[in-house]
């Protein structure tokens, strides 16, 4: 036992006793005895090294996407293709909000945090799941967002963690208390600004982007001091000069039907919609730590689907955009939809990989899951693309306009790939990803900017009277050939992770949690939750135990069976 | 339960409310005289029992400050709401709409017959209504609570959505355009007797 005191405050607070008393609510626990963990030696807080070297590391799982490159392949070999089918839950921890449930449990020396939707912030322990802290965030009276009040986790650095709230904040806590330090505001929930994602940390820097497509704001990347919450640099996704090339194709060669007379007409008249014209990056970006720079996709256009009073390209909506991470400035981009008018924006994640071009040569690439239902392959040099994969989901008179009775098209507006971030495995060159089929008819009507009220331009409609499905695929990215696809029974939404035991693992709204092997796609294992299971697994080592966490509260925008279980499987003794 | 521990903090809020009014002075004091003529349309503390005029207690702070702005502006048309509310400065707005946000909602206790609430449903699917007023039709901020209003006022006020009469949300109104009148009674039905 070790007793640590600094200006009357515990430095060092490890897993059991100590965060036991926490729980119970001691407020002079700098006066308790901690015991300082041996397992992991002193690895108390999250190092900038811990974060470069996640890629590596079979004990923690320190990034929302597992690691800086985003493949979410978590290295561990424990649970495999043969003894998977002795995977067993291990705990259950229930939540207090019962509502959508999104968020990427990340795992620190053996405490693991997660979020819920409203913002509310659990530490646990990893090994048992029971709960150290519970932070709520007060929310304001002001929340603008539009799929759910969801929430996909925190980031963590030092001895802090960082989250978005539905308001607009951003909010950095005491990792071992779960008390406040600081809180800003990002922007103005009243103009439609909100936060769903979980930041990215590096050096210092809290990166955050942010929702509000459907709202007429004007999206951004910002970086913000960990320390004391300064903004740093803002990156405007929307540039002054946001009209582009005309483009008449989309990034897979299909022509849009532009009417690009009327548009250079609409911009003489109006001018460049710049300020209102969307462009949110709601989900995380990913690091390249040798040359410094952050990759995001960027969100649809507003209005999403009356396109006439935003003439141009709209840049850089729908793009895979690269910056500095020092200064914020672009360095280069690629716009994958122009002019945008069915909400089939860029989201899910991107993720970087040594990837095949062209030449046979091996370069740094840049995966991205399109809600169009392609896997696109970047340069990420000068962000090109190199291929697009054959198409994941089934295309049904992709690029019909909307029309006010409704032109019906798929992939559907919830896209082929949603917000769902995908996995890899880079040893068999494939990326995971998980897919909606959901035929929508797209409704177009004139609507000028409702001052940050809700702005779609028209509106999306499911068609009621046909089948919807959802597939896990994996695809070759070297090639760009499907290798494997797996139906299931619901449109997928929540996410994927790949395993150096051979397996993926991914969840479905029916509340079936499943693991596949990666190279075939036979399903090796499952279990039934109670909820939808749509976020994203998480894995993690603790006293030799390799674990797989994952979320099972269901989803708004789908409507999967709502719960509130942060659920972890172990193989049985 | 959904909930749960927000039902407790209203609990608390409430105790802690009345404790409070009690020993200091009412913060809705400027607004009580004006309160005391909602009522007499939306029931006391806007808990209302007719089928007209929408229930206002428990709605969302947010919504009903926007909707009384909206309604002076004459975004959204009322010859009802539409005098009464530009009679309104912008602090008693957000005055009122915050003491009726605090009310807890009424019990109604609407039913519907099955083939009814099926229809109903399939209107909520279609227009992935629960994406934005959420799981429990309860919803948040500027999103408005459906479940338990009542059936006239919601079919009214859809119809009017529909009708171009209710400008104020464009986004709602192509949506709800897109319903027949048939399949917007349903869905009223189905959500004033809605239930978890
Ligand atoms: C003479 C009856 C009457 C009085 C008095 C009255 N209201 Fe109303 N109110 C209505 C009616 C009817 C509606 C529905 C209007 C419509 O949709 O056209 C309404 C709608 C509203 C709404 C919108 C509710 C929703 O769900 O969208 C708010 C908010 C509101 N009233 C607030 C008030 C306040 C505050 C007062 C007092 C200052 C008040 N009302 C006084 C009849 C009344
Ligand atoms: C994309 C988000 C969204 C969807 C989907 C949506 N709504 Fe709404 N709804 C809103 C918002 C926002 C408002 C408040 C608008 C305003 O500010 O006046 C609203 C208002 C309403 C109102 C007015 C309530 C009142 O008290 O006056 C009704 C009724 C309503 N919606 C019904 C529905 C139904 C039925 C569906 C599904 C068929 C639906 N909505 C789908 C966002 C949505």
């Amino acid at each position: 036992m070790l007793k640590q005191k600094e200006g009357g405050r515990a430095t060092f607070v490890k897993v059991g006793l100590a965060s036991l008393m926490m729980a119970i609510g001691s407020s002079a626990f700098a006066d308790e005895e901690i015991e300082r963990g041996t397992l992991f030696g002193d690895m108390q807080t999250v190092t900038q090294d811990m974060l470069d070297k996640s890629a590596g590391d079979s004990n923690n799982f320190l990034h929302t996407n597992g690691n800086y490159e985003q493949t979410r392949f978590y290295p561990a070999e424990q649970i495999n293709t043969d003894n998977v089918h002795n995977l067993e839950k291990a705990w259950t921890f229930k939540m207090d909000v019962v509502d959508s449930l999104e968020t990427s449990p990340i795992v620190v020396n053996g405490t693991m945090y997660v979020t819920s939707s409203f913002n509310h912030v659990y530490a646990l322990d990893a090994k048992t799941g029971k709960a150290k802290w519970h932070y709520q965030h007060e929310m304001g009276p002001i929340t603008t967002y539009c799929c759910g009040p969801n929430n996909r986790g925190v980031a963590a650095y030092e001895d802090m963690l960082f989250m978005g709230t539905l308001d607009a904040k951003l909010v950095a806590l005491d990792a071992k208390t779960g008390k406040k330090v600081w809180e800003t505001e990002i922007a103005d929930p009243e103009l439609g600004y909100s936060e769903t994602m979980a930041p990215t940390i590096v050096n210092g820097k809290v990166l955050i982007g942010t929702n509000g497509g459907e709202y007429g704001i004007r999206g951004f990347v910002k970086a913000f001091d960990a320390k004391t919450g300064k903004l740093l640099w803002t990156f405007n996704s929307i540039p002054e000069n946001s009209v582009g090339v005309w483009a008449e194709n989309d990034a897979t060669g299909l022509y849009m039907h532009r009417d690009i007379k009327a548009e250079k007409a609409a911009l003489k008249k109006l001018g460049d919609p710049y300020k209102t014209l969307g462009g949110g990056v709601w989900q995380n970006m990913a690091i390249d730590r040798d040359s410094n720079r952050a990759y995001f996709v960027v969100g649809n256009p507003s209005p999403d689907l009356y396109g006439a009073i935003r003439p141009g390209d709209n840049l850089y909506t729908n793009s895979l955009v690269s910056v500095d991470l020092e200064t914020g400035e672009k360095i280069c981009h690629f716009q994958y939809i122009a002019h945008d008018v069915w909400d089939l924006d860029a989201v899910s994640p991107p993720i970087l990989v040594p990837v095949t071009n062209d030449d046979g040569q091996t370069v740094k690439g840049v995966l991205h899951g399109g809600k169009t239902g392609y896997v696109y392959v970047h340069d990420a040099g000068d962000c090109s693309l190199i291929r697009h994969s054959e198409p994941m989901v089934m295309q049904r008179d992709r690029w019909v306009l909307p029309t006010k009775e409704g032109a019906s098209m798929l992939p559907g507006a919830n896209g082929g790939v949603e917000w769902s971030p995908m996995a890899t495995d880079p040893g068999q060159g494939l990326a995971f990803a998980i897919n909606l089929h959901q035929p929508m008819t797209y409704h177009v009507e004139e609507t000028p900017y409702p001052d940050g009220k809700l702005w779609l331009g028209g509106a999306f409609k499911v068609i009621p009277t046909e089948e919807q499905w959802g597939n896990v695929t994996a695809v070759d990215y070297n090639t760009g050939k499907i290798k494997w696809k797996v139906k299931t029974q619901h449109p997928m939404i929540g996410g994927i992770l790949a395993t150096g035991g051979g397996l993926v693992f991914t969840g479905e709204g029916n509340g079936l949690f499943k693991a596949y092997n990666s190279s075939t796609g036979e399903l090796m294992w499952q279990d039934q939750t109670n909820a939808g299971v749509n976020a994203p697994p998480s894995s993690y080592n603790v006293a030799g135990d390799q674990f797989i966490v994952v979320g099972s509260g269901g989803n708004a925008q789908l409507d999967y069976k709502r719960g509130n279980e942060i659920i972890a499987y172990k193989l049985a003794k | 339960m959904r909930y749960s521990n927000f039902k407790h903090l209203i609990l608390i809020t409430t105790l802690l409310f009345t404790g409070y009014a009690v020993a200091e002075e009412d913060k809705y004091s400027p607004v009580r005289e004006k309160l005391e003529t909602c009522f007499a349309c939306h029931g006391q503390n806007g808990a209302s029992s007719m089928g007209a005029f929408p229930i206002l207690a428990g709605q969302e702070f947010y919504y009903m400050y926007v909707q009384l702005k909206d309604m002076k502006k004459g975004l959204r048309e009322s010859a009802v709401m539409g005098p009464i509310a530009a009679s309104l400065e912008k602090s008693e707005m957000k005055l009122m709409a915050e003491f009726f946000s605090k009310q807890a909602w009424p019990e109604t206790n609407y039913t519907v017959e099955a083939e009814q609430a099926t229809a109903g449903k399939r209107v909520v699917g279609a227009g992935q209504c629960v994406a934005c007023h959420l799981g429990d039709l309860r919803g948040n901020s500027r999103v408005p609570r459906l479940a338990n209003q009542h059936p006239d006022y919601l079919l009214a006020t859809m119809l009017d959505f529909k009708n171009g009469v209710r400008k104020n949300s464009p986004a709602v109104a192509t949506l709800l355009k897109t319903f027949s009148e048939q399949e917007l009674k349903d869905v009223s039905d189905y959500l004033s007797s809605y239930s978890e």
